[in-house]
């Protein structure tokens, strides 16, 4: 996990700063003594691979992330991104806590009423919902439910605390769940109609079970076991979605972050927001890892073997 | 044998197909039998030929894609053919049950095998949690399970291919069912726990006195197991009869190659293959279904279908061969002269 991380912050280092364009190159008004001054504060003025020697001294030594050197110029890194995350992280994991359920229980629906009306039904918005992006969706959205009826804020209010604030992100949450739900009710769909042709759902069913007592006892447990697989795409398909949704709604959070660093070519920072991606989707894959071995028990026990 | 009586599962002219794209496979075509209290009956026939389909209709578990186009499955005086779902759930595992081919898959990987056990017993007679887990150790003991107390607690990926068909069995067992329904129940494991298996499915048999039905592709397994057989091709019964009919006195071409396709411990003769593959069910050929593979066939084979030739009260076979005026055709020599060996052997025995 360490290494991990070392690796994605060492190739995430290399690559931002191989990146065309040199920093305070477009400044004009700027003289030449001036930028060198700047560039030896920031150490740019060093090849690469001792720019690095300097910056995970200052990590590992000191906890020193940098600060950011054009956008907010001399704040910390950190305390940039402790201001975006929650922000991000509201609509993110609002985003995953409702595609979850709500795929999980349209996949079951579709699975045991397969080739049906409301199979097909749900079947053609899957594949609508994941193959249009979700920023058509989000300016569709934002001009029927906003623009046009006003039932929902049009961009972000930043001041809006409580129910108020959930309102104004109403729709950049839908906006961000639609492609997360028809995953989740693919993927169910698929895996449940499966077990429910499995030998057990026979067995259970031979043994006096009601079909509804078979598909709930048997059926849905086992195929969420594998549901943890999709979890961690998942989540990383709704944070990318949410770097242009974050745009178009313009919330101040990660997204729009990373996009105006790389734009700025804002170094640290945009080391930061890619090291903090990475924490994220490696936390994910963590908990994913862990759930696994409450829920299935090969996994459980067959560790528990090895030990 | 127990005949007059009368069976307590009365199959007949059961027909069932299933919707596909290239058309409908007509996998039963008119199957009857009989099953008369505390026998085992088996029935036997390459795989394909439609013996799994049979019971699934019997359960009313068929894929969505199939259907019973005719025929009655009369058990207790009511028809399991006209059935519905609902109607089912009295009869399935507390009358009838079913244990099948792969204990590997027949068991739900991530659930304790006793509450696998337990489940049968709770939801669908309504026992109580302490009842029906006092009533699992009990069957897991029956099944011969060491230390069922442990066991209960385990997963079937913790157990044996062995163990675990005996789990499905004591699930069967679990409601004290009749009849047992064992769909090649041996097939997916070691020759050395076939035997074990086959053993524990006989000693369950006298103890609770059920009536089995007992399905295999191969009839070497039946042998001392079988009160009758059913020989079954392309959807249908071609020969039926008590077992020793069936191996001392075989009637059907198609029955003389299953029994000819048995590995002989004695000689060393080659094993024979029989030639060709089953026909395809969704246009079953018109006549003899065997008839393509059979090289006894005669032309009327090929023209019409031969009915069910009665060659004594209990023996019974779909040949032309059996008619008053088919040639004479006897059965291959190898064979006869196996028959001829084990009838001695056996006499040997008795005495
Ligand atoms: N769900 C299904 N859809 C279409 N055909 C099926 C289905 N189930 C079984 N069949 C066909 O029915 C025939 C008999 O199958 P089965 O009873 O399983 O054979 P076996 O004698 O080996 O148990 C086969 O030709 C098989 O392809
Ligand atoms: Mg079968």
């Amino acid at each position: 996990m360490v290494i991990t991380l070392f690796i994605i912050i060492t190739i995430g280092f290399m690559v931002i700063r191989l990146m065309p364009g040199s920093m305070y190159a477009d400044d004009a008004d700027m003289t030449a003594a001036q930028m060198e001054i700047l560039r030896a504060k920031y150490h740019l003025d060093k090849p690469i691979p001792v720019q690095y020697g300097i910056f995970l001294r200052d990590l590992v030594l000191k906890g020193d992330w940098g600060t950011s050197i054009k956008m907010y110029i001399g704040v910390p890194v950190f305390d940039v991104l402790k201001m975006k995350i929650p922000v991000s992280m509201y609509n993110n994991l609002f985003s995953l806590l409702i595609s979850l359920p709500i795929g999980v229980l349209l996949g079951i629906i579709a699975a045991v009423r397969k080739n049906s009306i409301v199979d097909y039904t749900t079947s053609f918005m899957v594949v609508i919902f994941i193959s249009v992006p979700s920023f058509i969706f989000a300016t569709l959205l934002q001009y029927y439910a906003a623009f046009r009826s006003g039932w929902f804020p049009i961009i972000y209010e930043a001041s809006a605390t409580g129910f108020a604030k959930l309102h104004s992100l109403t729709l950049p949450i839908i906006a961000l769940s639609l492609g997360p739900i028809a995953r989740v009710t693919r993927y169910l769909r698929a895996e449940l109609a499966e077990t429910i042709n499995s030998d057990f759902m026979l067995l259970a069913r031979t043994k006096g079970l009601t079909e509804a007592q078979a598909i709930l006892r048997h059926g849905i447990r086992n195929s969420l076991v594998p549901l943890a697989n999709v979890v961690i795409p998942m989540f990383t398909h709704i944070m990318s979605g949410s770097m242009v949704i974050e745009r178009i709604f313009s919330i101040p959070g990660m997204g729009g972050l990373m996009v105006s660093s790389i734009n700025n070519t804002d170094y640290p920072l945009t080391l930061a927001v890619l090291i903090f991606y990475s924490v994220v989707s490696l936390v994910t894959v963590l908990v994913v890892d862990l759930a696994y071995g409450v829920i299935d028990p090969r996994i459980r026990i067959g560790g528990r073997h090895i030990e | 044998m127990v005949e007059k009586e009368r069976p307590i599962l009365s199959v007949d002219d059961l027909s069932v197909s299933f919707r596909t794209y290239g058309g409908r496979v007509q996998a039963v075509r008119g199957v009857s039998f009989d099953l008369y209290k505390g026998e085992t009956l088996a029935i036997v026939g390459e795989s394909g030929s439609g013996k799994s389909v049979t019971i699934k209709a019997i359960l009313g578990v068929l894929p969505k894609n199939g259907r019973i186009d005719a025929g009655s499955i009369l058990y207790n005086g009511e028809d399991l053919a006209k059935f519905r779902e609902k109607d089912f759930h009295k009869i399935r595992g507390k009358k009838i049950s079913l244990v099948f081919q792969d204990p590997f898959s027949s068991l739900n990987p991530i659930m304790i095998v006793g509450k696998q056990i337990t489940e049968a017993l709770t939801l669908s007679l309504g026992m109580d949690k302490d009842k029906a887990k006092a009533r699992a150790l009990e069957l897991l003991h029956a099944v011969g399970i060491p230390d069922p107390e442990t066991r209960f607690y385990q997963y079937p990926f913790q157990l044996s291919g062995g163990m675990r068909q005996r789990i499905v069995i004591a699930i069967a067992l679990a409601s004290d069912p009749e009849i047992l329904i064992c769909d090649e129940p041996t097939t997916a494991l070691d020759v050395t726990i076939q035997a074990r298996i086959l053993d524990l499915i006989k000693e369950i048999k006298a103890q609770r006195k059920l009536s089995i039905i007992f399905i295999t592709h191969d009839l070497g397994v039946v042998a001392n197991m079988a009160d009758r057989i059913a020989v079954m091709y392309a959807g249908k019964i071609v020969e039926m009869g008590t077992s020793e009919d069936i191996f001392y006195r075989p009637a059907h071409p198609y029955t003389w190659a299953l029994l000819s396709s048995i590995p002989d411990l004695d000689t060393k003769e080659e094993l024979v293959s029989i030639p060709g593959s089953p026909p395809n069910m969704i246009s079953p050929p018109k006549g003899d279904a065997f008839a393509v593979r059979n090289k006894y066939a005669l032309e009327l084979d090929f023209e019409e279908e031969p009915p069910m030739f009665r060659i004594s009260d209990t023996h019974f076979a779909a040949t032309w061969l059996l008619h008053p005026n088919a040639p004479k055709v006897e059965m291959p020599e190898i064979l006869a002269e196996r028959i001829r060996r084990y009838a001695e052997e056996k006499l040997a025995n008795a005495r």
